[in-house]
This record gives structure tokens, C-alpha cells and sequence, in this order.
């Protein structure tokens, strides 16, 4: 096979990627440390750099190369930081205190959709997210299949996305 | 949309319940997989949505959580206003210092024999042989049944109810003294009675009180 430079679409980078490494950055780093979308914007910089210089040679996906820089990037701040790299560091806060105007009334209308599903919908959504119980136990405190606490969560997501679009 | 098998570790990803190497191995492939990353992103915003506003949206299930969840110890608490909880326990407290001045008392108290010949008594009783009915002349000697262990007895005659005389001895047997025998007149109503003691001096055994009289006096 010819050792060619495989095709890479740049922008493809910054429009399918940013998301998705703004999303693991955050996820990784918290949502209230101020560093975090300097970092996405490190990474996508360094991504397009590498992909230039030829480092990729398509012996993985784009997405694993991109998870592998922006994996990377977070490792070297943690250890920046003086944080113990061993541990994982502490998950995003909820909720994200630099949500905007938009999105609080958003979050608002969601609630208000939340609060007029069907009980039976809403106890699960209490119990599995609320009180982080395994869907397991959701299915033994209401006694029903743990396959049914899925569809249940599922289902709820379908009528909370049919009432936003309304 | 085809379903794919990394879909079921989004919420686990979310609530930070996925060991380190499954984490990386779904962040990988979330890098990978815009569908699982859609889904996770609208499951994301669900949850943040009932982690910020779930004290509003969920009252209903707070009430009944409370309801059905409540250990057996909160249940008996909920049984009673805290106002009735208070008026039980005053009332229990006052019980108990009722009972509790009184057992004192009741523990001083000596037991009282109120014997009569017609009294039916649980217990230890001493069985009087002489004399048991009305006699011609003042008997001289009083008899009753002997126990098996070793008693002092109390032997006591009464005239209507009041004390002539008493004595203690080893013998299941007394003889009236001289002096006794002449208070005891003819038509008078006399009684008699013994009493058991243990060497440590407490009440075991008590006869029943024999009425007699006397036919004729000394």
C-alpha cells in the first residue's frame, strides 16, 4: 500500500470535534475551571499542527487521534497543576454556573416539562439521576425489569424533546 | 439510527460511575461514535437539568420517598404529633415518679396477718390440736402440730380480741402459768393463736385463731 497522507478534512476539526473535545475537557477539568476552553482551543491548534506535519498517518481513526491529543493535553495540565494524576479529577459541578441567558430559560422549560410527566415516568428520572441509584435498584424499589427502567428514562427523553420542539 | 453497544455506558459516564479503564475506553469511543456523543450530550443536559432543578420537580416524590422510606423509628414518631408525643411523655414521667415514691414505701411494709378461724391463707400454716372448741374447765395446755425444721414459736391467747399473753418457745406445746390460768373466766370468749419464726427471726408459718370458752372457770 502507498505511504500516503491520508485525506483530513481541517474543518471537519473544527466544526465535529470542538463539541466533543469541549465536552471531555469539561467533563475532565469541571465546568467552573476558567482554563478549560483555552485548552479546546490548545488542542484543536495542536490537532491541525500535527495533522499538517503528517503525524497522522491514518493508522488510527481522526477520533482516536483527537482523543488521544486532547487526553493528553489534560493529563499535562493536571500535572501542571500540581494535582496527583492518579486520581481523576473532580467531575463537572452541576450546574455549569457559566450557562447563559438562553440556556437558564431553557433549563427553565425543561424543568416545567419534567414536572408534568406521567409519575410513573418521574419516579424513575427521581431515582436513577436524582438519587443516582443503579438502574437495578430502580427496578427492585419499583419493581419492575431493569429493562423497563431504560425504556422508562428513554421514553421520558422522547416526550421532553417532543415538548422543546413544540 | 442503529443502537450501539457503548449506549449503555452514558448515564454510568455521566454520574461518574464508570471504573478508569472502561472511562477512557468509552471517551475513546465517544470520540468516534457522533451518535453515542448526540445522545450523551441531550442525557447530559437532562441531568443537569434534574441535579439543578430537582428540588422543584420531584416534590411529589420527596413526599412520598418520605412516606414509604421511613424506618420503623421514624414511623412511630410520625404516629404521634410531636404535641401528643410531649403530653405521653409527661404523662409516662409522671407514672414512674408515682411508682417510684411509692416503692419504698411498699417495700417497709411488714406483711400483716389478719387471722381469723374462717380465713382460707396460701402458704404455710401451723395446725392447732388443743384446744380447738369450748371446754369444761381452763385448759392448762395449749398443743399444735410440730414442724419439720427447727422454729420458735409464739404463742399468743387473746380474751375478745385483746392480748392476755404471750410467749416464745422451742416446744410445739405451752403451759398457762398459774396466773393466766386464773384470768381466763367462765362464758368468756378466748381465742388463741401461734406463730412461726425461722433462727433468723422471720414470720414462716401462722395457725389460724381458735375461738373456745370455758365451761367453768378456776
Amino acid at each position: 500500500m502507498e505511504n500516503k497522507k491520508p485525506d483530513v478534512d481541517l474543518e471537519e476539526i473544527f466544526v465535529k470535534y470542538r463539541p466533543v473535545i469541549s465536552f471531555r475537557v469539561k467533563k475532565s477539568l469541571g465546568a467552573r475551571n476558567p482554563d478549560w476552553e483555552d485548552i479546546v482551543e490548545e488542542v484543536i491548534t495542536n490537532a491541525i499542527e500535527k495533522i499538517q506535519k503528517g503525524e497522522f498517518r491514518g493508522e488510527s481513526s481522526i477520533g482516536t487521534f483527537i482523543y488521544t491529543i486532547t487526553s493528553r493535553r489534560i493529563v499535562d495540565y493536571i500535572r501542571q497543576k500540581g494535582k496527583v494524576l492518579k486520581h481523576a479529577p473532580e467531575p463537572a459541578d452541576y450546574p455549569d454556573p457559566q450557562e447563559s441567558v438562553e440556556n437558564k430559560e431553557r433549563v427553565e422549560l425543561m424543568a416545567k416539562a419534567l414536572r408534568k410527566l406521567k409519575p410513573k415516568y418521574r419516579k424513575v428520572l427521581y431515582l436513577y439521576y436524582y438519587k443516582e441509584l443503579s438502574r437495578e435498584e430502580v427496578a427492585q424499589k419499583l419493581g419492575i425489569s431493569p429493562r423497563r427502567v431504560s425504556e422508562r428514562v428513554n421514553y421520558s427523553q422522547k416526550l421532553l424533546k417532543k415538548f422543546l420542539k413544540k | 439510527m442503529k443502537d450501539c453497544k457503548y449506549e449503555e455506558l452514558i448515564d454510568q459516564y455521566l454520574l461518574n460511575k464508570l471504573a478508569e479503564n472502561q472511562k477512557d475506553r468509552f471517551e475513546e469511543h465517544y470520540f468516534n461514535c457522533s451518535s453515542c456523543f448526540e445522545k450523551m450530550t441531550e442525557r447530559d443536559e437532562l441531568l443537569r437539568v434534574i441535579k439543578k432543578k430537582g428540588h422543584t420537580i420531584f416534590k411529589e416524590e420527596f413526599l412520598t420517598e418520605e412516606i414509604r422510606g421511613a424506618s420503623l423509628a421514624e414511623r412511630i414518631l410520625s404516629f404521634l404529633t410531636p404535641k401528643q408525643w410531649a403530653f405521653a411523655a409527661v404523662s409516662a414521667a409522671l407514672i414512674l415518679v408515682v411508682i417510684f415514691a411509692f416503692i419504698p414505701y411498699f417495700k417497709t411494709i411488714q406483711p400483716t396477718f389478719q387471722i381469723v378461724s374462717e380465713e382460707t391463707r396460701s402458704g404455710k400454716t401451723i395446725e392447732l390440736i388443743s384446744p380447738v372448741m369450748d371446754v369444761n374447765v381452763v385448759p392448762t395446755e395449749f398443743k399444735w402440730a410440730k414442724s419439720d425444721k427447727e422454729l420458735e414459736y409464739k404463742f399468743s391467747i387473746y380474751n375478745n380480741g385483746n392480748v392476755l399473753w404471750t410467749a416464745k418457745i422451742k416446744e410445739n406445746f405451752v403451759v398457762l402459768p398459774e396466773e393466766i390460768r386464773s384470768l381466763i373466766k367462765a362464758q368468756g370468749k378466748y381465742s388463741w393463736q401461734v406463730k412461726a419464726f425461722s433462727s433468723q427471726g422471720t414470720l414462716v408459718a401462722v395457725s389460724s385463731k381458735v375461738y373456745f370458752r370455758v365451761a367453768k372457770s378456776e
